[in-house]
């Protein structure tokens, strides 16, 4: 039997292979190196269900594969680690990974795009750098594909860079993203120095050492005398920079709309499963460390709760279709910070696996709608597409469905559960109540907004010559489609933990007992652990358990159902008008996403005094050191060499000068003359 | 018997003789001379002291020098020639072309 363990490698490498082949050789292959892709991802699926199922059979995988430094306090390494977590999320990526190959063959090559092989290229080396992060067995291997992932999306932003915006896009998504991961190095650099490892799992893992650090055995190093609680705060909020850069949470959000500007498959990649899933999973893999600090769960789940209701928010005024959707991933990612903040680590993971199918439809869909309409993105100028494209209206739809968080599609019980963590655990947390309140507030502007789109696009009449006759698409386009739709209307039933209370049913909450190690895992990495070293007590309304899962379902039903209705009076008519100016001075507030950008600009420009004054410091001191060393011996040299006269006399002098000198110096230091 | 410091005295005042030609003259021949007078200065040196340790190395090696002399009037006669035909003098102050 051979050890599925060993392929794990393989899954990272294969895209990787696929992305050398594209940049290689991707101009003298079919399709601009299409295939490789297709090819690779599709390996790497199948070797992830592979592992997925080994996972399952009970056992679990932490090896160090290679060490690249090794010192005499720690070493630096490369390693995999493969328990359900991170199997689960092999799994995600790979399958999206493929679909989103599978649907550039109709985005890009049907559409007569140029630079495919760069396109696919960086697909592929997209692909392995998620997949490299996901199976990371320390914070600064998951560090090193972090920043590998946004070297990528980078490129794939700026895929079109002959065009104004997307160069700008990628610039400030690649800023933005940067301007949190430098908070996460100096968080790596304190892990290392406070633990001396950055292990995820074992004995001598990092959270391993905090719990016991906290639990008073052991030694950790803290600077200053600082406490150790306290301090373990401050590594967890300087983690925390690089993943609200990356899952775009406020105040960092600001580049995933512009991010828009990228090819659709690419924004589908980036928001369902890799860049925006990064920082979310991060949080996942090391919930043995957060779970130990409350302060940092509070913040967590207060700027998820905060970002879950900002953003959606934002998404009610766009015309633009991805703009909606992308304003619709920031508020999701939201929710799930606000999961893994309340300890609701199982639904946090739960939401992160339906999202990941109900976005990435989302997102396939628009761009199955852009073909139609000649990637003309304006939701006004579409409308009556339903009959026209019944394949991507119907998995359309039912993506729209999830992401409202309608009964039974997928996101309703992901979003129920994290709406029900965050309750019974914080009627005694003041910051996790206000989170909640807020992702509860964001239900039916989610749903609203959602409708508005799906109104807007597919419903009414036609309102543009292209939505009369739309450019029809092909079963590359369809295909993915229809997987992830059928994806998105079954992914809830893993996990029905609200009919398991109700009904009394035992057994059905298939992800909680996966990440609970109930077939095969890690010790110390479970939701029990996490359950057990957290800091929450769950209290309950209604008087019980029961009636509060009831009270909470249905209230975020009937606010989602409230949202859909609104949507439908407002929208769902044969030629809708913009409701919005209604709104008055709010509208233009939130269209222009608050002003945050200009904000940002604003203080950007502020710090133009302190750069100014490094500048200064750099050309002045700096610079002015070098130079001088150099004019310096450049002035000395010229004067010293007036003595290379080139008459021989001289030269006869000077030796014999030079000889009486020392010889002068050697009889003074020897003592002749006295 | 002469006590070796007199040939001593002798050898540094033939040396200095040689030293002032070199630094004063600037004809090429008078160099040439000189540089003659320097090294048997340091001859008589070699075998003074030869005679005082009582050691033939120094006498051996005053051979050598006589040896290393000849062959730099040959040397030194085939630079005066060049000079003479690229400059018309033997004046050591008229090529300074390998300066600064």
């Amino acid at each position: 039997m051979v050890d599925a363990f060993a392929y794990v490698p393989a899954v990272v490498l294969l895209p990787f292979f696929s992305f050398l082949v594209a940049l290689g050789a991707g101009k003298y292959l079919p399709k601009g190196g299409a295939f490789g892709g297709i090819a690779a991802t599709a390996g790497s699926f199948l070797l992830s269900i592979w592992i997925a199922t080994a996972v399952a059979g009970g056992r679990a995988y932490d090896e160090t594969l290679y060490t690249w430094a090794a010192g005499d306090q720690f070493e630096l390494t490369f390693g995999a680690l493969i328990d359900p977590l991170s199997a689960l999320m092999l799994v995600i990526v790979t399958l999206v990974a493929l679909l989103v190959h599978v649907f550039s063959l109709g985005y890009m090559n049907d559409e007569g795009e140029t630079g495919l092989p760069r396109y696919y290229a960086g697909l592929g080396l997209f692909t392995a750098s998620m997949l490299g992060f996901v199976v990371a067995d320390n914070l600064l291997m998951a560090f090193m594909f972090f920043e590998l992932v946004g070297l990528c999306s980078y490129l794939l932003i700026g895929f079109h860079f002959r065009e104004p915006g997307p160069p700008s896009a990628a610039k400030k998504a690649f800023l933005v993203t940067r301007f949190g991961d430098y908070f996460f190095l100096v968080g790596v650099v304190a892990v290392f120095a406070t633990f001396g490892t950055a292990a995820f799992a074992g004995e001598g893992s990092f959270p391993a050492l905090a719990e016991a650090a906290l639990a008073g055995s052991g030694d950790v190093w803290t600077p200053g005398g600082l406490g150790v609680e306290t301090w373990f705060t401050v590594v967890g909020l300087l983690v925390l920079g690089g993943v609200v850069g990356k899952s775009a949470q406020f105040p960092l959000h600001t580049w995933l709309p512009d991010a828009m500007e990228g090819p659709t498959p690419v924004s589908a990649l980036i928001h369902a499963a890799t860049m925006v899933a990064a920082g979310v999973y991060l949080v996942a893999r090391m919930y043995g460390f957060y779970a130990l600090t409350p302060t940092t769960l509070a913040v967590i789940a207060f700027v998820g709760g905060f970002t879950a209701l900002f953003a959606a928010t934002m998404g009610v005024v766009k015309d633009e279709l991805k703009q909606v959707l992308a304003y619709s991933t920031i508020s999701q990612y939201g929710y799930m910070m606000l999961a893994l903040g309340a300890g609701g680590y199982v639904a946090a993971v739960f939401h992160l696996t339906t999202h990941a199918f109900f976005k990435a439809l989302l997102f396939l869909g628009a761009g199955s709608v852009i073909i139609a309409m000649h990637h003309n993105e304006d939701m006004w100028d579409m409308g009556g597409l339903r009959s026209k494209m019944p394949v991507t209206y119907y998995t359309f739809l039912a993506g729209s469905l999830a992401l409202a968080g309608i009964f039974p599609f997928a996101g309703f019980w992901s979003k129920d559960e994290i709406l029900y963590e965050a309750l019974v655990h914080g009627l005694n947390e003041p910051l996790l109540l206000g989170g909640y309140v807020m992702g509860l507030l964001a239900v039916p502007v989610t749903a609203f907004y959602t409708f508005r789109m799906v109104f807007l696009t597919f419903h009414g009449e036609p309102r543009s010559a292209t939505a009369r006759d739309p450019e029809p698409v092909r079963w590359n386009v369809k295909g993915p489609l229809t997987v992830l739709g059928s994806l998105a209307v079954v992914t809830g039933f893993i996990n029905m933990v609200p009919v398991q209370k109700v009904l009394g049913l035992e057994g059905i909450d298939y992800l909680h007992r996966w990440l609970d190690n109930e077939w095969g895992g890690i010790e110390g990495l479970s939701s029990h652990h996490y359950a057990d070293i957290g800091p929450y007590s769950s209290g309950y309304i209604a008087g019980g358990e029961v009636p509060t899962v009831l009270v909470g379902a249905a209230v975020s039903l009937g606010l989602a159902l409230a949202g859909l209705g609104l949507a439908w009076r407002l929208y769902n008519v044969a030629s809708p008008t913009e409701h919005t100016a209604k709104l008055g001075g709010i509208k233009d507030v939130l269209y222009n996403n608050y002003y945050l950008d200009e904000l940002q600009v604003w203080i950007a420009y502020r710090t133009e005094d302190i750069a100014g004054g490094s500048d200064t410091f750099d050309q002045g001191i700096i610079d002015g050191v070098v130079n001088g060393v150099s004019s310096v011996s450049l002035a000395g040299g010229s004067r010293v060499r007036r003595i290379q006269t080139g008459l021989v006399t001289q030269y006869a002098t000077m030796l014999t000068l030079g000889l009486i000198a020392l010889l002068v110096v050697l009889g003074l230091n020897g003592g002749w003359f006295l | 018997m002469v006590p070796v410091q007199w040939y001593l005295l002798l050898a540094a005042g033939i040396f200095c003789i040689g030293l002032f030609g070199v630094l004063t003259r600037n004809d090429a021949l008078y160099f040439l001379m000189s540089v003659e007078l320097m090294m048997n200065a340091a001859n008589i040196n070699f075998v003074a002291f030869a005679w005082y340790y009582s050691n033939l190395t120094g006498q051996v090696f005053a051979l050598f020098v006589i040896a290393l002399a000849a062959a730099e009037v040959a040397i030194g006669i085939g630079i005066i020639l060049v000079m003479y035909r690229n400059f018309g003098d033997i004046d050591v102050t008229v090529p300074t072309e390998m300066r600064w």
